[in-house]
């Protein structure tokens, strides 16, 4: 973990988060860099994950995917048995007061129902890098839901990368929220290889002051009548910075495959930068590829409709914020994510209202809707 | 007589390009339910945006008067906050913002509905087992991809929740199937027995007013309210429709 | 559906572009060598006899083209283009005439075979015509000479003193040198095109329409395109191209730069139908002042390998953009196309709409930006595209970007990808249509909202093109 780096020796990642297809290079949308510690070998064996997680994609890249596993040190395998459900999620905790860096892989055999939870949480004063590599496995119909949350501080930079194979019938359920954190490269890369695999992705996110958002989604459907539905939404403010890949790639071969995604962006603020390359690739012709995305303040309709409900633009903007971290908390399956989303809740609604979200929701008293 | 809610006297107002309501009086006593009849495109729907301050009308003449303020020049979100309630024929969709974070923040902000959250949820989980609407709506975003009942299921919830002094249904019964249509009813119902809550109903469809009882009736025809009337006006037209009063108006040379 | 699609495709596809595909001898012709030296280079620039300004920026471009790279990381492969094996200069040995019975006989023959003499008398204010390196034909009607209207090539221009400070003022500006490798291969060598200058408050009834024609095998053809219109002026400004087919490669890289000023609008029409063997690594790029309007309407449907994206700079408040395209990728085709723009002005507004068709094998990619600057206040931008797919060969990708900088401006967009739905095909059968026909019925309809665009004689070239393509496609 945080001892495998060495304290001041950096690393450059070059190419993270770079999408199946690129394009001009002078947009500076490709991929983005980050220096990172330079991992350290103590020649010590260290346990690595089976072999066939090499073999999945994930959506950070080749370059800073290697670099987890060998700045990590040890590795997590986690498998659920065939046909069984597993109640209690599987958590990758990432903690910044600890530096963690780790990588997990996760087998969920034949017809077996699994959560995944990754919840990378740490206070302003806990600056530093962090990084999760999550490889998961999907067998025939099996049933995978994978709740992520970035909760970071300022002065904090994560990596977070996620690969999910799925084979025949298998479903994957996908909830990413960014709430915070300095400079975060989200990348998932799903592949839908079996028949009748099915993603849902739906992801919120909030990046207000200097916050630096990267991501990089991308969904392979390589199976016959695979679908996939990916749905972000989010709110820029102040200075925020935001890069958003999407990538459906209609591989030869996966007749009948349907794949959908939709972006909403609500700029709040004056100097935010949005970046977005929504990309569909299509080698096959019995498919439907969608795309669809708006980008823009609160539209004059919503704002009139909200005001007449005594919603005033100031509140508006306040109550898409604080929409985002309902979402979180209501959709976080566990403790460490559920505090993880509330505790920067706190930080940026405010004690009284993040209060009342884990109230609203009756974490009090343990029960949810 | 009871006290006055609200008192509209001279109002003509329209869009940039053109005049749609034209000097329009209405008083309406608290506690009644008033109808607001008369043919498509007649203006009612833009008298109820007007009411509720809809900045896509301008108000050329006139002024609206309510709870004994003139809110002729407030914003909606004032209004709102004062007390009106405008409910859509077609409310508008806001990715992004569960129908939950939505009720919260509007119940909130109103000092006379402020409470605990677990209360807040009790009520609203009342509320909406009497719309016979699934609490899992709570966390769907509003309106989106809600079906045309579901949305208008929506609206009467925020009726309930809100507890207006003046609701304007704005034909909250168009597009409704028979199932839908009672319980919207109900809702309305349940909203005048709740809080002695004023009703402004726009309609031109006479179904949704048997369950009511009304006690005025009001004909616009081509932003002209034309005739008044109690609620045997609403059996009228509905045998014999609004030709009676567009002939009246049209032989007044009020043809705008 | 198909049963026999091959012989079938290869037997129309014979038959297909005959109308482009013929081949004029090239005896007698000025041929520079192959490849490319500073000593062709300055052997071109000396023919022209042109300004020491032109010559210097010409070494400079060429400096700069040995010097970049193609990015290797987008985009589609061009490694077959070997300079060393393109000439960049082929001249036939005629002087630019104003009647078309000056034209020799065989050029005269393409022209008409390709109805350009027929369309300048029925349509159109003014015509140019270049054969290989260099414009043979260049004529406009009277009357709009006598507006003060401006149609010649840029090299008359730079001979006439009151042109040539107006083309080195504005030539180059637009579309810089360093651009990419081969906007820099074309000022090195570039050779023919148009300038047209179009006087302040004057609009033209008719479109000016020029025709590039490239008939010498492993040649290059540099043409660039200068047109002013000012303040308040209208002009329609159409441009066609093709080739007949060699097994060599061929090498388009012209350059078009655009100047619309305040109040003014420019249309620019184009139908691109170069043979199968050409690399077309084309340039087109337009500024826009206030309140003007930029609109292109684009047909891309030969060459072997396209890169194009035609830019607009929407500059000016309340300026606005409208670029309507289609694309055609058949078989041995990789066409890389769409648009960029850029708008900084407040209010601007862009709206692109763009359809593609693939079959055959042929790879289709539709590339854009949409960049919204910070003090571009309530700017407002829409992308729509669709994508047709005739077969499971080929390919379609859709690469959009967009990078917004203004919190009151508004971007939408929206994408699809898919194929004639069985139940439509069903539907026409029904209704007496065959196969073929529905197919081809569907593709027009697919194809309309860019032919309605096009002048009445390019959009029924548009509707032959697509029906010869899609008899093609069906067995």
């Amino acid at each position: 973990m945080a001892e495998k780096l060495a304290a001041n020796a950096a690393t450059k990642l070059s190419h993270v988060n770079v999408p199946p297809a690129q394009t001009w290079n002078y947009l500076r949308i490709n991929d983005i860099a980050f220096e990172v510690p330079a991992p350290v070998t103590k020649g010590e064996v260290l346990s690595r994950l089976p072999r066939l997680f090499d073999a999945v994609e994930t959506g950070i890249g080749t370059e800073a995917a290697s670099w987890i596993v060998s700045a990590s040190g040890d590795s997590r395998y986690v498998e659920v048995k065939a046909g069984t459900h597993r109640a209690e999620p599987i958590v990758v905790d990432v903690d910044a007061a600890a530096g963690t860096v780790c990588d997990t892989g996760v087998l969920v055999r034949e017809g077996a129902e699994a959560t995944v939870v990754v919840a990378a949480h740490g206070t302003p004063a806990e600056a530093g890098t962090t990084a999760a590599l999550v490889r998961i496995v999907a067998e025939r119909r099996a049933h995978v839901t994978l709740v992520e949350v970035v909760a970071l501080g300022k002065g904090s930079q994560h990596l977070e990368g996620i690969g999910i194979d799925a084979a025949e019938g298998a479903m994957v359920d996908v909830r990413q929220y960014a709430l915070g954190g300095e400079k975060v490269a989200m990348g998932i890369c799903t592949n839908l290889a079996g028949r009748k695999a099915r993603l849902t992705q739906d992801m919120r996110y909030l990046a207000r002051g200097s916050e630096q958002l990267d991501v990089n989604h991308v969904v392979r459907q390589r199976g016959r009548l695979t679908k996939s539905e990916i749905v972000t939404s989010g709110i820029l403010a102040d200075a925020a910075h935001k890069t958003m890949r999407e990538t459906i790639d209609l591989i030869h071969g996966a007749k009948g495959a349907e794949g959908r995604e939709i972006e909403t962006v609500l700029v709040a603020g004056d100097d935010v930068v949005n970046k977005t390359l929504p990309t569909i690739l299509c080698d096959e012709d019995d498919v439907a590829g969608n795309h669809g995305a708006s980008i823009g303040s609160i539209s004059p309709e919503q704002l009139a409709y909200l005001a007449d409900r005594g919603v005033s633009t100031a509140d508006a903007e306040a109550l898409f914020a604080r929409a985002i971290f309902d979402d979180a908390v209501i959709h976080a399956p566990e403790a460490t994510s559920r505090n993880a989303a509330l505790s920067r809740a706190e930080l940026v609604l405010g004690t009284e209202i993040a209060r009342d979200v884990a109230e609203g929701l009756g974490l009090d008293e343990g029960e949810e809707h | 007589m009871q006290d006055t809610l609200l008192t509209i006297d001279g109002l003509s107002a329209g869009t940039e390009d053109k005049p749609i309501l034209h000097d329009i009086h209405l008083e309406l006593g608290s506690g009644q339910t008033h109808v607001l009849m008369g043919p498509n495109g007649a203006g009612k729907s833009t008298l109820g945006h007007v009411i509720m301050g809809d900045p896509s009308y301008q108000v050329t003449s006139g002024s609206i008067t309510f709870d004994g303020a003139d809110i002729t020049d407030l914003t909606s979100d004032k209004r709102s906050l004062a007390g009106i309630f405008l409910s859509y024929q077609a409310p508008v969709e806001v990715p992004g913002v569960p129908l939950y974070s939505f009720l919260r923040t509007i119940c909130q902000m109103r000092p006379e509905l402020k409470t605990t959250a677990r209360k807040f949820r009790e009520r609203v989980g009342q509320i909406c087992e009497q719309l016979e609407l699934s609490d899992s709506f709570l966390m769907r975003e509003l309106n989106v991809g809600f079906s045309g009942g579901e949305k208008k299921k929506v609206e009467m919830l925020q009726l309930l929740l809100l507890q207006p002094k003046l609701a304007i249904l704005d034909e909250t019964d168009s597009g409704l199937d028979v199932d839908a249509l009672s319980i919207v009813s109900r809702g309305i119902e349940a909203y005048r027995a709740q809080c002695d809550g004023t009703l402004l109903v726009i309609t031109h469809n006479t179904r949704i007013l048997e369950r009511l009882d009304v006690d005025r009736t009001h004909v616009m025809v081509r932003g002209h309210l034309v005739a008044e009337g109690d609620a045997s006006l609403v059996g009228e037209i509905d045998a014999s429709g609004f030709s009676r009063f567009e002939d009246e108006l049209a032989a007044k040379g009020g043809v705008a | 559906m198909s049963d026999a699609p091959e012989r079938k495709h290869s037997e129309v596809a014979d038959v297909d572009r005959s109308l482009y595909d013929f081949v004029m001898p090239e005896e007698g012709y000025e041929r520079y060598d192959d490849g490319l030296t500073p000593d062709i280079v300055r052997a071109i620039s000396a023919k022209k006899d042109e300004p020491a300004w032109m010559r210097e920026l010409r070494l400079k471009a060429l400096d700069a083209f040995h010097e970049m790279r193609m990015a290797s990381n987008w985009g589609p492969d061009v490694s077959a283009l070997d300079m060393d094996h393109i000439s960049t200069y082929v001249s036939p040995q005629t002087k630019q005439a104003r009647n078309w019975d000056d034209v020799p006989d065989d050029i005269k023959t393409t022209f008409e075979r390709l109805g350009i003499p027929e369309a300048e008398r029925e349509s159109l204010a003014g015509v140019g015509a270049q054969y290989d390196s260099e414009i043979v034909y260049h004529n406009m009607r009277e009357e709009v000479a006598e507006q003060g209207v401006i149609y010649t090539t840029i090299e008359d221009a730079l001979h006439d003193p009151q042109w040539e400070p107006v083309v080195h003022q504005y030539f180059g500006t637009l579309i810089p040198m360093r651009d990419h490798k081969f906007a820099a291969l074309h000022y090195a060598v570039w050779s023919g095109g148009s300038f047209v200058y179009v006087p302040a408050g004057v609009s033209l009834s008719y479109p000016l329409q020029s025709y590039f024609r490239l008939n010498a095998s492993g040649a290059g053809q540099f043409e660039h395109t200068l047109i002013i219109v000012e303040e308040g002026a209208d002009l329609h400004f159409i441009e066609g191209c093709s080739a007949p087919k060699y097994y060599e490669a061929n090498l388009h890289a012209g350059a078009v730069e655009l100047f619309v000023k305040d109040h003014a609008r420019l249309r620019y029409s184009t139908i691109e139908n170069w043979s199968k063997n050409m690399f077309n690594l084309n340039t087109k790029r337009a500024t826009v002042g206030a309140d003007a309007k930029m609109e292109w309407v684009s047909g891309s449907f030969g060459s072997h390998v396209s890169y194009l994206y035609p830019t607009t700079f929407l500059q000016g408040a309340r300026s606005s953009c409208e670029f309507t395209g289609i694309t055609f990728a058949g078989a041995t085709q990789d066409l890389d196309t769409g648009c960029k723009v850029i708008l900084n002005g407040a209010d601007t507004t862009a709206s692109v709409d763009t359809k593609s068709i693939s079959k055959d094998g042929g790879v289709n990619t539709f590339r854009s930006s949409v960049i919204i600057g910070r003090r571009a206040d309530r700017a407002r931008a829409t992308v729509s595209c669709s994508s047709l797919m005739l077969d499971d060969i080929s390919r379609s990708d859709t690469i959009p970007a967009m990078d917004v900088r203004n919190p009151t401006a508004s971007v939408g967009h929206e994408a699809t990808i898919g194929r004639i739905s069985d139940d439509t095909i069903l539907y026409l059968m029904s209704r007496g249509c065959s196969e073929a026909e529905a197919r081809t019925m569907v593709v027009n309809g697919f194809a309309n909202p860019v032919s309605k665009e096009l002048p009445l004689e390019y959009a029924v070239e548009m509707n032959n093109l697509i029906k010869l393509e899609m008899e093609g496609a069906i067995g």
